[in-house]
């Protein structure tokens, strides 16, 4: 890794709100023009970790450094070129999407001729009419989404923080989102995106799963599939009712086994212990690897967390 | 499915915890009835006193003076002379509020002539858009002027037949204050205190609670259970019974033991018209959260129904009397006039419970329609 | 006594100026898990809340048995369990206090209450935490909590408008076990769900969009219905035409 190439470094942050450790001993770090997709549930540090790096909160420990900067010490001159868009707050409902864009840019001190300029292009990047006269509280979720993504580009940050962009809007909003943040990434900047879809986590360049506090696995998808899946996990269609009785031996054997409908999936780790279990159902059964997903990915990772 | 007392008490146990674990409310609660008494009790003191008086006595003979020192000798009146009638005009323009006392040349004449015909004359101007004040000034001096008579009277014995006799022969006036001989208005307001407290902090208690369940998402999960609205709302009015109870015993403590206020009627009966008046409000307080189903509209409502009427439709600051017609059937409408009525009555006479028979009714009625309302309207689904 | 199947017949429902349900027509068979995907805004919620008899459909009926005997509006209060998406649970209250709280609502004996307390919270793994206040509980240990309390009454027709949605992949595994531990005979469940993921992990799928429903059947039945090889494409499809 190209030490120039590294725009955010975490390391050992810990956020601690009282006696809660928010963010319990992170480190990482994002290079420039990276998509770095940052999981995990609600409550398991996300968000914090992200207003730590934005300047709006304070490690408790550890350092954060943007550019090298301290974020902590040096908040005046990195907010310009950061990019925000809130999980909770995004625009105000009573307003347009051009007044929305005026009082964003305003913030940042653009001219209203630069805003309008700025304007014109993002609502062509996120493919939408550049009038839209309703207050955004008339406009559906996902439109409202895309004009909140535009408000945090307006003053043109080279570090964009997407917070649960995606959360709650339909599957074809969240294919556009991330077609979006890939075009951003490709234009050079770097999107730092959290999300709690874990099939979202496949569009992204690297990722970290978070699990209250700290991070239990990183690095790209398909590193991470394989890091935690030397083995595939297997499916299991069944022939005769023997799913419970199936389910039960594979417990005694300390494989672990999640219900699917009408199959059994398996993450095995020994294979021949798995043939073991399974041997008084021969034949009441069939069996096939599956591709891991990231969801399997983030079991395995916490399971093994919770063996340590 | 039937009125299940266990699921009541259960909703009521859950409510107490409720108000255990919050501790602003509670602290609310316990302190708000301190707050307004102390206010009204000792800070608004509503007896006027040392109200400034410009004095141009005219007259200058030992008649007048020992009027005027009979006036300053009262402590209503602080009294400073003024010599010239420019020096009073000046005096009127400059300062606040102030009164301005003439007495004419000759007062002293006509007095000691005990003629009817010809009365001692004193003129007061009073700054009218103090009314209030003004009207006051106008009572006490007549309290004046009678004491002033007698002692002349006494003084005086061979210029009159006795006090009967007015020596100014004016009309006289002699009004006797049962109940509240010294008409002191701490006796007044103070037992009117709890129709305040009860009115306003007992309605504001519930009117939150039903829209906080409602906002918090808590509601759609009891509404799927077997509970029925009757259950809900007598277990959320208990917990708030009692708190809103111990309230008024606190006031009630206060104003006979630390106000000295005397209480003179059925201490039973007082005790029971406040169960039912607490009733009737916190009722009232659901019957709001219950419609409007949002914290903030509730609280809204309640004070436009609790905290106004308390004040305005009651007595407390307006008496009723004196309302147009109109309003004073509508103020009929409201159950803090009828408490007040029945607080006022029970702490300072002794008259016999059945005299207030009707305002006891009323609260009681107004009690019944509350619940009955409230239990009626409650929604048992989600629709909006 | 077997578990309870849900029919609904041609519902329609208009919440404010949206068409909520459109003419909905489905069978929820008796002791499966069926699961109701859809994106946000497809009627999910809308539909799970007319099958707990908390909205009342503009036209159409909705009809429950058991076994085949019909169940009367006060029968089925009493044997199903319902937990909303949204937070319901009181945040200063404790677990045992919810727990005890709907014991009484459910007027249940204390006997069978210990019982079925003890056996919850060792499935659930919530022992440790019956003293902890459910608004300091994570989202995960909330939901379990929520389950539980529905659970205490053994319904026969469980209801639950998206459980999994915000919490971490092994709660969401725990929460899955949990259903499936409980579903069976006994126990009709009615899952909705956003995460198309999840779809795989029913029995039944039943495919609403636009408060329509498209399609129900196995997972596998479903798909091939679309021609799809993943739940998600089923809805970038439709929403494209």
């Amino acid at each position: 890794m190209n030490e120039n190439d590294i725009v955010i470094s975490v390391k050992n942050l810990v956020v601690a709100f009282g006696d809660f450790h928010a963010v319990d001993g992170v480190s990482f770090d994002v290079r420039r023009g990276e998509i770095f997709g940052f999981l995990g549930a609600n409550g398991a540090g996300k968000t914090t970790t992200i207003r730590t790096i934005c300047g709006i909160l304070n490690p408790s420990e550890g350092s954060v450094t943007v550019d090298g900067k301290d974020v902590s010490s040096s908040t005046a001159v990195l907010k310009p070129r950061i990019g925000y868009m809130s999980q909770k707050f995004t625009l105000y409902p009573d307003l347009s999407v051009r007044e929305n864009m005026y009082f964003a840019g305003s913030l940042y001190g653009m001219s209203p001729k630069q805003i309008d300029e700025r304007a014109r292009k993002l609502m062509d990047f996120i493919g939408l009419p550049q009038r839209i006269p309703d207050p955004v509280s008339h406009l559906s979720g996902g439109v409202k989404q895309m004009v909140a993504l535009a408000s945090s580009l307006l003053h043109d940050p080279e570090l964009v923080f997407l917070d649960e962009p995606t959360a709650g809007t339909s599957p074809q909003t969240r294919v556009a989102f991330w077609a979006l943040i890939r075009r951003l990434a490709e234009m050079g900047k770097t999107v730092f995106v959290t999300t709690h879809y874990m099939d979202e986590a496949e569009y992204c360049g690297r990722i970290a799963l978070m699990e209250r506090g700290k991070i239990v696995a990183l690095g790209t998808p398909q590193k991470l599939k394989e890091q935690f899946f030397p083995v595939k996990p297997l499916e299991i269609a069944f022939h005769a009712p023997v799913q419970n009785a199936l389910r039960e031996a594979l417990k005694q054997a300390g494989i672990e086994s999640a219900v699917f409908g009408n199959h059994l999936r398996v993450r095995v780790s020994d294979r021949a212990a798995f043939e073991r279990a399974c041997a008084p159902f021969a034949g009441q059964f069939s069996v096939k690897e599956v591709e891991p997903t990231l969801e399997d990915v983030f079991l395995q990772a916490v399971s093994g967390r919770e063996a340590k | 499915m039937n009125f299940s007392w266990r699921r009541a008490r259960s909703v009521a146990l859950k409510e107490y915890k409720h108000i255990l674990r919050d501790p602003f409310t509670l602290a609310v609660t316990l302190i708000l009835p301190l707050v307004f008494v102390g206010m009204f009790g000792f800070v608004i003191d509503l007896d006027y006193k040392h109200m400034r008086v410009y004095v141009r006595d005219n007259d200058q003979t030992s008649v007048s003076r020992r009027f005027l020192q009979e006036m300053a000798s009262s402590g209503y009146f602080d009294l400073t002379p003024v010599h010239s009638p420019a020096e009073a005009d000046q005096a009127l323009e400059k300062n606040g509020s102030p009164a301005l006392l003439i007495i004419k040349r000759g007062f002293g004449r006509n007095v000691r002539s005990g003629n009817p015909e010809t009365p001692g004359q004193i003129q007061l101007l009073a700054d009218g858009t103090d009314n209030v004040q003004a009207s006051i000034m106008g009572t006490y001096l007549q309290g004046v002027i009678q004491k002033a008579n007698a002692v002349f009277a006494r003084d005086n014995p061979e210029l009159s037949g006795g006090a009967e006799r007015a020596p100014n022969g004016g009309d006289q006036i002699r009004s006797r204050f049962l109940f509240n001989p010294e008409l002191n208005s701490r006796w007044f307001i103070v037992p009117a205190l709890s129709t305040i407290i009860i009115g306003f902090l007992a309605i504001v208690l519930t009117a939150l609670t039903v829209a906080k369940e409602w906002e918090n998402g808590s509601m759609e999960l009891l509404l799927s259970t077997p509970v029925r609205p009757a259950e809900i709302v007598l277990g959320k009015l208990v917990p708030y019974f009692l708190l809103t109870f111990f309230d008024v015993l606190v006031v009630f403590v206060l104003a006979v033991y630390v106000f000295r206020i005397p209480f003179l009627g059925s201490f039973l009966f007082y005790m029971a018209a406040c169960w039912v008046y607490i009733t009737g409000a916190l009722a009232l307080g659901l019957v709001i959260s219950v419609v409007t189903r949002q914290q903030q509209a509730a609280i809204q409502f309640a004070f436009a129904v609790g905290l106004l009427p308390s004040f305005i439709f009651s007595g407390f600051i307006f008496p009723i009397e004196n309302m147009p017609a109109f309003f004073q059937y509508f103020t009929a409408l409201f159950p803090q006039r009828w408490f007040l009525l029945i607080s006022r009555t029970v702490f300072l006479s002794d008259a016999a419970p059945m005299t207030l028979a009707t305002a006891f009714g009323a609260i009681g009625l107004f009690a019944a329609a509350m619940i009955l309302l409230a239990v009626h309207k409650f929604k048992t689904d989600v629709e909006p | 006594m077997p578990a309870v199947r849900a029919q609904v017949h041609q519902v329609s429902k208009k919440m404010g100026r949206a068409q909520a349900l459109w003419q909905v027509e489905d069978v929820f068979g008796a002791g499966q898990v069926h699961g109701i995907i859809g994106p946000n805004g497809a009627g999910k919620t809308t539909l799970i809340r007319v099958l707990a008899g908390l909205l009342h459909p503009d036209e159409g009926t909705v009809s429950y048995d058991e076994g085949g005997t019909v169940l009367s509006a006060a029968d089925v209060k009493r044997v199903t369990g319902y937990f909303p998406q949204e937070p319901s649970l009181y945040p200063d209250l404790t677990c045992r206090e919810h727990l005890e709280f709907f014991r009484d609502l459910y007027d249940l004996p204390q006997a069978d209450f210990e019982r079925r307390a003890e056996e919850l919270l060792h499935a659930t793994g919530m022992a440790p935490f019956t003293d902890r206040p459910a608004g300091k509980l994570s989202g995960g240990m909330y939901k379990k909590l929520g389950l539980m309390c529905v659970l205490l009454n053994r319904p026969k027709l469980l209801l639950l408008d998206e459980p999994t949605i915000g919490v971490d992949p092994v709660s969401r595994q725990e929460l899955w076990d949990l259903v499936y531990g409980f579903a069976g005979e006994q126990m009709t469940v009615i899952v909705s769900t956003s995460y198309m993921d999840e779809a795989g992990r029913c029995s039944q799928v039943h495919v609403l969009s636009s408060g329509q429903m498209l399609a129900a059947g196995t997972p596998e039945d479903v798909m091939k219905h679309f021609g799809v090889t993943d739940f998600a494409e089923i809805f970038l499809n439709h929403e494209r035409k």
